[in-house]
């Protein structure tokens, strides 16, 4: 009953209409998104592989010519990444604080035992 | 003397909620008590299981004050002589506001579609939609996760449901809170409480509910795709983005203007860089406020009455049908995609097309990293994810002009 009592060709319409909409109106977008990213953010011109190859291997000699890094400074550059990549630098608390600092006692800091003392005897 | 002190006791005890839970109990007394226990789970879940805490919190809550038998502080009545046309008070606010309780005033902002759209701004505030400028098919994927609510439009319709209300349950498959409570409360206000829930629920539930369905539906080494880095997105472009989306969408579809609207207005505030006051406020004061507002009077709407019958067993079952539907779309075309395109995608970012910002987009990198811990698909699941917001968006204003 309750399905004859359905108007299903105005159920079907809005079904098919509404999701083809939707798509409709975001394909849409995707052409004015692609044309705005055309205006905005015009490509590189690629150049020929074969040509990239080449300037690229002439680069790498003049770079590795010019460039000269010291086994020092690699082993500290390589040491830095490990510490980050691997979250083992420690984090400085970087909190400014004026609260009192609690020194524990102990007889080296005690002031009964400090050379001032002897003075005042 | 004395008579009067125990008339007055009398008087007093009959006031009290139990004793008029307890006088009608065979009539609505046992739908508030199971009501009370419902909003007792549904607070637990919030606060222990953390499930969308910051909205089922409050939607809990103003469950919990309306069903509290004497309070006052809900009337449903009011709100049945709002939409009755033969009633005095027919769409009068001034009848809400002379006679309702706290609840009732709240409500007035879902009713007029306040809430939705001031939560849409919070949005859009938040949202990153580089992503989506530097790679625009995103789009598509957004388009076919919006499949769910259109199947569970259809089956709500074989259900017996009445198109509006069949509209407003699809909508569900939309993953997108907000917009579920614009468009119920303009379609079937009478169905705001159990979508509501059934909603913010589910989108709580993504990462239980899509990682099978994605599984299912795509092979190990589909899953372990590597997508190529997505461009990098210019200022300008993202200041432009949301005044032109703003300007397509409303031309073409002025019923998802409130909504599309809204989001992108928040957008700019935050990309165009000179308003930070403002964007700060839309993403953390006006977002806060306005989310307990929304969640407290769309709770007080699940009485037990309009809560505790098979129409809400009916709705919380379609609307998981909508969720899968959803996901196993956004999927199932990146794979039809992958067929006619040279540069593959990795189907699992269609899932993320369901909206759920960001969780359905986290839940994409998680099941990836399952199968090559080098892939890293969070940034290209965020397109389909904030194309899921638009989409939406969209067909809501679609459903909302055709059923409207």
């Amino acid at each position: 009953m309750i399905l004859l009592a359905t108007n299903w060709s105005h159920v079907w319409m809005v079904t098919l209409l509404g999701f083809g909409l939707v798509f409709l109106l975001l394909v849409v977008l995707i052409y004015v998104l692609k044309l705005f990213g055309l205006i905005m953010h015009p490509r590189v011109k690629v150049e020929n592989p074969q040509d990239v190859h080449k300037s690229v291997g002439t680069q790498r000699k003049e770079t590795s010519e010019k460039i000269s890094l010291t086994g020092q400074a690699t082993a500290a550059i390589a040491m830095a990444l490990h510490l980050y990549y691997n979250g083992v630098h420690d984090e400085e608390p970087t909190q400014v604080t004026i609260k009192k600092v609690e020194r524990r006692y102990s007889p080296w800091n005690s002031k009964l035992y400090g050379m001032n003392n002897l003075h005042r005897d | 003397m004395e008579t009067n002190i125990w008339q007055e006791v009398l008087e007093f005890f009959q006031t009290m909620g139990f004793m008029q839970m307890g006088a009608d109990f065979l009539g609505t007394g046992w739908q508030q008590l199971v009501m009370l226990l419902i909003s007792f789970f549904l607070l637990y879940l919030a606060i222990k299981k953390q499930y969308e805490p910051l909205l089922l919190l409050p939607i809990a809550f103003g469950m919990l004050l309306t069903n509290l038998p004497g309070a006052g502080m809900f009337h449903s009545e009011l709100w049945s002589a709002f939409l009755d046309p033969q009633s005095p008070a027919y769409h009068s606010y001034g009848a809400i506001l002379k006679e309702g309780g706290l609840l009732d005033v709240l409500y007035i902002g879902v009713k007029a579609g306040v809430y939705p759209c001031l939560i849409f701004i919070g949005v859009g505030a938040m949202t990153d939609f580089g992503p989506l400028i530097a790679n625009p098919k995103s789009l598509l994927l957004g388009a076919a996760a919006q499949i769910g609510i259109f199947l569970t439009f259809l089956c709500a319709n074989a259900l017996g449901f009445s198109e509006a209300q069949a509209g407003s349950i699809g909508i569900i498959g939309g993953a997108d809170g907000p917009t579920s409570i614009f468009l119920t409360s303009r379609l079937a206000p009478e169905l705001l409480g159990p979508i509501a829930i059934a909603a913010y629920s589910y989108m709580a539930l993504v990462p239980v509910i899509q990682p099978p369905i994605m599984r299912a539906l795509t092979t190990k080494k589909e899953r372990a795709i590597k997508m190529k880095q997505l461009r990098s997105v210019s200022k300008t472009e993202k200041i432009v983005f949301p005044i032109m989306v703003t300007t397509v969408v409303a031309l073409i579809l002025p019923d998802a203007a409130p909504l599309i609207g809204c989001l992108m207005l928040g957008n700019l505030m935050k990309e165009c860089g000179v308003v930070d006051r403002l964007s700060k406020t839309a993403q953390n004061e006006l977002m806060n406020i306005v989310v307990i507002f929304l969640g407290l009077s769309v709770g007080a709407t699940a009485t037990g009455a309009s809560f505790l019958n098979l129409k809400t067993i009916m709705i919380l079952a379609m609307g998981i049908v909508a969720f899968g539907c959803g996901s196993a779309g956004g999927v199932l075309l990146v794979k039809v995609m992958n067929l006619f395109t040279k540069e593959k995608m990795n189907p699992l970012i269609g899932s993320a097309g369901v909206s759920a910002v960001p969780m359905a987009a986290r839940v994409s990198q998680q099941v990836g990293q399952e199968e090559n811990p080098g892939n890293f698909l969070l940034m290209h699941a965020m397109g389909p994810n904030v194309a899921g917001v638009i989409g939406s968006a969209v067909a809501a204003g679609i459903l909302l002009s055709m059923l409207g």
